[in-house]
Parts: C-alpha cells; sequence; structure tokens
C-alpha cells in the first residue's frame, strides 16, 4: 500500500474504534449513574455558606449528592444567561436574586411554581409572597431576606472622642452627622470616615435616594419608565459623590474590600449587613459596635432588604430530585435554618426564623442582642423592597455603572442626564 | 492519482482544525449575522438593530475608543517588542533571564494578572507608593477618565510584549549573519544596517505580528472586565467588553449580534490593508 494510504486506513480504522469505545463508555456510565443522583447548586456564596445545609440535606437524603459552584455576583448575570438562556442542563438549582426575577420570567429562565403555592403560603409573610411572585404567579421558592445596620469601630471614635451612637430606633444618626463624625474620626487618624458595604451598587445606596423621597427611579407601569433626574435623585447623587469628593470615603476600592478595610481599622463607620458579624466579631484587635442605619433630615428613615430566593432551572436532567432540595432549603425549617447557620442573614420561612432569633444573640457575644434588637425594627417598619420591573437587571447595570462614576468624580448632573437616556434606550427594547 | 491522495492525506491532517475553525468560528459568525437581523420580537429580517447600535452614543463612543486604543497600542507593543528583540538578541551572560522574564507575564492568565495590576493601581496601592519615593504625588490611575485607558494600555503590553518579542526574536536569528557582514563592508552603519538589512528580512514575522497583535487588541477583554468595567465614564469601554454587557448585562442579545458583525468587519478591513501595507515589495 501507498504510504498515504496506510496512514488513511489507520487513521479510519482508529477513529472507528474510538467511535465505538464511546459510545460503550456512555452506556456502561450511564447504567451506573442511575443510582447516585448529583445536583449541580450555583450560588453567589462561598461554599463555608452553604456547607452546612448540604451537609444536611445529603445525611437525610441518601442517593442524593449536591455540588456547589461559586460564581462572583458580578457574573451572576451573565452566568445565568450564557447557561439557562443557552439551554445547558448543567445547573439544576439556582440562588435568583429576588428583584431580578420579573426580568428572567420575562426571558424564560423560571418555571411557575404554582402547585407549590399551598406549602409555601402558611411559612412566609404576603409581602415576601409578593417578592416570589410576577404577576400573582409564583416563581421562586423564598430563602433570605436582608437589612442592615451601622457598624462603628470603637477605638477611632474613642481616640476623636465622638460618643458611640446607641441602638435604639430613637438614637438614629442624620447622615450629615455621621459623615460628620467620620471626618472627624480621621482628623484623629482613621484612614477613612464613612463608606457603604456595597460601596457602588444599587442595593445599597437605594436607601439615599428613598430617604430623600426620590423614589426608586422606575416609575410608571410595570416600573419600566427610568426617574433619575429628579431634584431628589440629583441631591441624593451629590450627597454621594461628595463622600469621596471630600475624601471620607474611598475611591478605586473594590465592594469585597470594603469590609476587610473595617476589619482592620482603617474605618470609622460602616453600613454593611448582619452576615459581616461573624467576620468582624473573629477579626482580631477589631472593637466595634453596632447602631441603626441613618437617615435624611429632611426624610425618612429607610433600609433596604431583599435577598436571595431559590428556583429550579427549567433545563434541568432531574427536575424530581432538584425540587426535593430546594423545598428542603426553603420550605423546611430545618432546612432554611441551616442555610443561615454560617451566613446570619435572616431567613424569610418563618418557623425557621423563630429559631434564628433564638439562636442569633448569643452567636455574637457582645453585640448580638444590640444586632437583633435593630434587625427586628428595621425589617418592621423602614424596609423598602427594589422596584419590581421586567427591566431591572438592566437597570442596575446601568446604575451601578453611574455609581461607579459619581464615586470617580463625574459631573452629577451630567451623569445622571446620561443613565436616564441609557436607561429609556435600553428599556424601549425591553417594553 | 497520487497528487488526487496527497490532497486527501493533507485533508484528513488538517481535518481537526478545520472542524474547530468551522464550528467555533465560521457557524458562530453566520449565527451572529443571521440573529443581527432579527430585531427583538420580530420574525423578519430588518436593519433595526444596526440602526438602533449606530444611533447610541454608547456604542458609537465604543467604536473610537476601540480605534483609539488600536493607533495607540499596536505600534507600541511591536517597538517595544522589536527594541527588546534586538537588545536581547546576542549571547551575552543573562540575556535568558531577561528574555524569561520578559515572557513570563505570558504563562499568567490574562485575569490573574489583571486582578494583581487592579491592586496595584489603587490609588492607596503599589504604583502610587513607587511614585512617591520619587517624589510624584499620587495619581488617580484607574478611578481617572483619562489615565484608565492608558491603565489599559499598560497591562495589555506588559502581558503581550514577551509574546511578540519572542517571535520577532526567532526572525531576527533566521537572519544569515552573512548580510551584516556584507553591510558593513559597505560602510553601513547600525542605523543603516538595521533599516536596509534587519527590516526587510523581518517582513514575515513583522507582518504576522502586526496582524495577530491588532486582532488581539480588538480583543481585549478581560483587563477591562477586571480593572475597570469598561469606566470609569465609559473611557475604557472597549468594544468587546461593549458587546459583553449588551448581551450578557442588558440581556439584549440582538444588538449584540449587530456589534459583533460590526467588529467582524472592522477587523477584516484593517488586517486586509495592513497585509497589503506590508504586502511584497519586489522579490522575495
Amino acid at each position: 500500500m501507498w504510504l498515504g494510504e496506510e496512514i488513511l486506513t489507520t487513521l479510519k480504522r482508529a477513529a472507528g474504534a474510538a467511535a465505538l469505545a464511546a459510545a460503550l463508555s456512555s452506556v456502561s456510565l450511564t447504567a451506573a449513574m442511575a443510582d447516585d443522583v448529583t445536583l449541580t447548586l450555583i450560588s453567589a456564596e462561598r461554599d463555608e455558606v452553604v456547607a452546612p445545609v448540604i451537609a444536611a440535606f445529603e445525611a437525610s437524603h441518601p442517593g442524593i449528592k449536591v455540588e456547589h459552584q461559586s460564581v462572583p455576583f458580578e457574573s451572576m448575570n451573565a452566568t445565568i444567561e450564557a447557561r439557562i438562556g443557552g439551554g445547558d442542563d448543567s445547573i439544576d438549582v439556582l440562588f435568583v436574586d429576588s428583584p431580578r426575577v420579573a426580568a428572567m420570567v420575562s426571558r424564560g429562565y423560571l418555571k411557575s411554581l404554582e402547585e407549590l403555592r399551598s406549602e409555601i403560603e402558611p411559612v412566609v409573610t404576603p409581602v415576601a409572597l409578593d417578592a416570589l411572585s410576577v404577576d400573582g404567579t409564583l416563581y421562586t421558592l423564598p430563602l433570605w431576606t436582608s437589612t442592615q445596620m451601622m457598624f462603628y469601630n470603637k477605638d477611632l471614635l474613642d481616640a476623636a472622642g465622638i460618643p458611640h451612637p446607641g441602638s435604639e430606633q430613637a438614637d438614629r444618626l442624620t447622615y450629615e452627622q455621621v459623615v460628620e463624625m467620620g471626618a472627624k474620626a480621621q482628623a484623629a487618624g482613621a484612614k477613612f470616615g464613612f463608606a457603604f458595604e456595597q460601596i457602588d451598587r444599587y442595593y445599597q445606596l437605594q436607601p439615599i435616594f428613598e430617604s430623600l423621597g426620590a423614589g426608586s427611579g422606575l416609575t410608571g407601569e410595570g416600573n419600566l419608565t427610568p426617574d433619575v433626574t429628579n431634584e431628589k435623585w440629583i441631591e441624593g447623587a451629590t450627597f454621594y459623590s461628595k463622600l469621596f469628593a471630600d475624601g471620607v470615603a474611598p475611591r478605586g476600592v473594590p465592594v469585597g474590600q470594603i469590609p476587610p478595610m473595617f476589619a482592620a481599622g482603617e474605618l470609622a463607620f460602616m453600613v454593611g449587613g448582619p452576615w459581616q458579624l461573624a467576620g468582624f466579631t473573629a477579626a482580631e484587635g477589631l472593637n466595634f459596635g453596632v447602631a441603626p442605619v441613618p437617615y435624611f433630615a429632611s426624610g425618612k428613615p429607610v433600609t433596604p432588604t431583599g435577598s436571595w430566593a431559590l428556583a429550579v432551572s427549567p433545563h434541568t436532567a432531574h427536575p424530581e430530585e432538584a425540587m426535593i432540595l430546594a423545598k428542603y432549603m426553603t420550605l423546611t425549617a430545618e432546612g432554611a435554618f441551616k442555610t443561615v447557620e454560617a451566613n446570619p442573614i435572616p431567613p424569610v420561612n418563618l418557623e425557621a426564623f423563630k429559631l434564628y432569633s433564638e439562636w442569633f444573640a448569643p452567636k455574637f457575644p457582645e453585640t448580638g442582642a444590640d444586632a437583633q434588637k435593630i434587625m427586628g425594627y428595621e425589617l418592621r417598619d423602614t424596609a423598602i423592597s427594589r422596584p419590581l420591573s421586567a427591566g431591572f437587571v438592566a437597570f442596575e447595570e446601568v446604575m451601578n455603572r453611574t455609581f461607579g462614576d459619581l464615586r470617580n468624580g463625574s459631573d452629577v448632573k451630567a451623569t445622571l442626564d446620561e443613565a436616564q437616556r441609557e436607561l429609556n434606550s435600553t428599556l424601549a427594547r425591553i417594553q | 492519482m497520487s497528487k488526487t491522495k496527497n490532497l486527501y492525506v493533507a485533508l484528513a491532517f488538517l481535518a481537526p482544525a478545520l472542524l474547530a475553525v468551522g464550528l467555533l468560528r465560521l457557524w458562530p459568525a453566520l449565527l451572529s449575522v443571521h440573529e443581527s437581523l432579527l430585531a427583538p420580537r420580530a420574525t423578519t429580517y430588518s436593519f433595526d438593530n444596526y440602526l438602533y447600535i449606530f444611533a447610541d452614543p454608547v456604542f458609537q463612543s465604543s467604536v473610537w475608543t476601540t480605534l483609539l486604543f488600536s493607533i495607540v497600542v499596536n505600534p507600541l507593543q511591536i517597538a517595544i517588542s522589536l527594541g527588546l528583540a534586538i537588545l536581547l538578541n546576542n549571547k551575552l551572560p543573562g540575556t535568558g533571564f531577561w528574555r524569561t522574564l520578559i515572557l513570563l507575564p505570558v504563562a499568567i492568565p490574562a485575569s490573574v494578572s489583571a486582578v494583581v495590576w487592579a491592586a496595584a493601581l489603587r490609588p492607596d496601592g503599589l504604583a502610587n507608593a513607587m511614585l512617591g519615593l520619587f517624589g510624584l504625588g499620587p495619581q488617580p490611575f484607574l478611578t481617572s477618565p483619562q489615565q484608565a485607558l492608558a491603565c489599559i494600555v499598560l497591562v495589555t503590553s506588559w502581558i503581550g510584549v514577551g509574546y511578540w518579542m519572542t517571535i520577532l526574536l526567532a526572525g531576527l536569528q533566521d537572519i544569515p549573519k552573512s548580510l551584516y557582514e556584507a553591510a558593513r563592508i559597505d560602510g553601513m552603519n547600525r542605523w543603516q544596517q538595521f533599516i536596509n538589512v534587519t527590516l526587510p528580512q523581518l517582513r514575515r514575522p513583522l507582518t504576522f505580528v502586526l496582524v495577530a497583535d491588532t486582532v488581539s487588541n480588538f480583543l481585549v477583554f478581560a483587563p477591562v472586565q477586571i480593572l475597570t468595567r469598561g469606566g470609569p465614564q465609559r473611557s475604557t469601554n472597549l468594544i468587546m467588553h461593549e458587546i459583553y454587557t449588551r448581551a450578557f448585562a442588558t440581556g439584549d442579545k440582538a444588538s449584540a449580534y449587530a456589534a459583533t458583525v460590526v467588529l467582524i468587519l472592522l477587523m477584516l478591513s484593517i488586517v486586509a490593508i495592513q497585509f497589503r501595507l506590508m504586502g511584497d515589495k519586489g522579490d522575495d
């Protein structure tokens, strides 16, 4: 045979053998896998956060294993777009950011959970039920809600002669007062005076504008009309921009690096979530206290709320097992409590919330009682949800960029005008 | 007959590469063209998506930013790579060490380099600390619309220069020494030798570096995503990041497809011009 023919024949034989081997191995693999189902759970949390609930679930449900994939928060939208939008079956159960539910439903990424209504209704409040639904139909399962508090560094305040803020509702300070105190702390040696934990994200900054009465930024039918150029929005944005222009808050530090700044004793006041308590309590040399979130003297106290919900992917290869996992994590008191055991954020499940309340205060010896008190009245009296809208994902992306620009010193009016223009253009494509 | 057999053998060896090009390049490109002609919720073809993006100031500025970036970064990277290649094209002790050091960033994933540079370019980071040693004030770097794009140029050059230098180094080592001797005998000085011997002999590697560098700089994404997310004020919103934002953040896939097609056409035309300019200028 001529050399080329030999090579060709060998290649053909090799290709045939390879194909046969692949076919056989896939058959035997499927047979072996039939006993043990492995579900993929994706979230923006660290592995340690979901480890307790996965361990508890696997112990009580032999035959189902759960693998957690952690996706950075900034990439969640893109990951869901790419994998669920692409019909990928590699995700079974996923954490869904509650305000994004409407947008995800409009893109067909969630399936209706109406058949579970009788199981969901008894364990959630009516307000929480709204957050799980779009146009009255349930699409997600209740997982967590959130609230905020203000952490302050006792040593930095003492060095500047600033009295520690109280933790009662009546002790609530105004933003103006806190910024002044922060600047004073800086004069006495603190690196920075005041910062928000999620320093340039809509979730964290919405209270600034709502407290002033500026509105959420979305209005009209279906919350698809942007409104970020009114007088109050400009006032709020000017306040925010001034924090960085005056050096009270740091520029150029990404969101994930703000809490470590507080833990390292570089920041006098930080508005952040109760999930920071574990890390701050464990931080060496950090003496901190908690107080309610500030408000504007001309407006009302407002705190952000809402958090992750749970959903089953419409393209999962194991719909039954995925639903078992999702229901365990949300509708059972034990499972729902396990989801917050390593991450002290309030669960939505009312029975789990009772367990959580009893467990919370003793867990954080110095600040636990104060924190629990604050969380109680904030969730009850000042919590305001993010606007429900099919355009929320696009809105949030534009606003986060806008806040980034304001933080870096761009002109307030021009930046808000540009955001308005962009939102008009983008949201029009959604209607 | 053997010519046909030759062809079959050639095809068999090329088949994996052809398959990859077809599946991973041609098919998505054709898909992009098809999808870009469908406006959201429409069933008939139209140019709506193209009209939408060309009317959008954000997309327009993204195209200009990308072109500006291209004009700055390509000559810069090629000049630096060529300079380093010439400098390190000798057998002095230490050149091996320096070549490795310069090539090292290529071995690190671009995203890792970007994360490290993000920390270094923070207002309270390493770069400002070093400037402080020389008595220069702290710079805003990534938080300033004027400096952010320059920082992206810096980071992508830091990553890429080693790679292009290696290719040009190989090209330099292929040049026969006899040509330089002949040039010396003719009385040419170092600069004239460079212009009349080195550059013409390097034409092929240089063309490759020019085209490949241009293409890869049009596709810059990881440093932008990690360092600036397109900001501040869109000053670093290069076109790949713009497409990504449209497709995955805003969820407007239709206009993202249209933007992709525009990018492909832009790259093809620029590369065609480059091939023209670097084409045969006489005998080989």
